[in-house]
């Protein structure tokens, strides 16, 4: 999937990617504004903290969309199997990390993460898949 | 997936599984045991935190295994589809509790539930597909 695409699938998941991006990060400037200022509780800390994880939640629904989407199989196959090595590769770095915290006491990976640590993996296997059909 | 099926590709997956499984009891035991009695130090007690974590990722492995013998696309495909269910639920539930983490203080999750909670969720996910296409 490159960045500049005649593929209408492709096309508005990038649209879309740029606008959960830029509501991510509206969020969480809005969150850690009022923490910082307000030190909210209850229930609107609550509301507050979850805020940045909905827009990151809505970046995995976009990509599900786009792989209804794309009409071009061989790109569709591509998507799915990069998502399927993010998945192996965030369940290996979460579980090792894990039995290190709980064993050799590790410092904690904040669980947020773990969404990053996917994309790093689904954006280092496609390449390499790539590389496979070439 | 039934336990008893003629599917050959099935059937070594549960064979890699069921061996897994038992590497992971085997090495989650042992390395209970060792650091409770001798509390091990240096690269001794991280390789023996990392083994119950190299079990897992070989299951994840035998599961991808399955993924490339199956030959029946119906079978991968709804296996394929819980898998990115199951990843989507789980970074949703991860990401929303390390914000919870960050902003309200609320309590570690220890990161070796991921994996388990990664099966649930996927495998919730197969029982809602299979449903889909009865």
């Amino acid at each position: 999937m490159e960045c500049k695409t005649s593929n209408p699938a492709a096309k508005r998941f990038m649209r879309r990617n740029l606008i959960t991006m830029l509501l991510y990060v509206l969020s969480l400037v809005l969150a850690i504004g009022v923490f910082l200022r307000y030190h909210p509780t209850g229930v609107l800390a609550y509301l507050l903290a979850v805020l940045p994880a909905i827009p990151l939640t809505g970046l995995l629904a976009i990509f599900g969309l786009y792989l209804a989407e794309e009409k071009d199989e061989f790109q569709r196959s591509i998507g799915v199997q990069s998502m399927l090595w993010g998945i192996g590769g965030t369940l290996a770095v979460t579980n090792i990390w894990g039995f290190l915290e709980s064993f050799v006491h590790l410092r904690h990976l904040n669980p947020s993460l773990d969404a990053v640590i996917f994309w790093i993996f689904v954006g280092i296997s496609i390449p390499f898949l790539l590389r496979r059909y070439r | 997936m039934n336990c008893s099926t003629n599917n050959p590709a099935k059937r070594r997956y549960m064979w890699r599984l069921a061996i897994t499984m038992a590497l992971y009891i085997a090495f989650l035991v042992l390395a209970i045991v060792i650091f409770v009695h001798y509390r091990p130090t240096g690269p001794l007690a991280w390789l023996l935190a990392v083994l119950p974590a190299l079990a897992i990722i070989l299951q994840i492995a035998a599961f991808g295994m399955y993924l490339s013998e199956e030959k029946d696309e119906f079978m991968r495909n709804l296996q394929v589809q819980a898998l990115l269910w199951g990843i989507g639920a789980t970074l949703s539930v991860t990401v929303t509790w390390g914000f919870l983490e960050n902003f309200v203080h609320l309590r570690h999750m220890d990161l070796y539930l991921v994996y388990p909670l990664y099966c649930v969720l996927s495998g919730l996910a197969l029982g809602i597909q299979h449903m889909r296409y009865k």
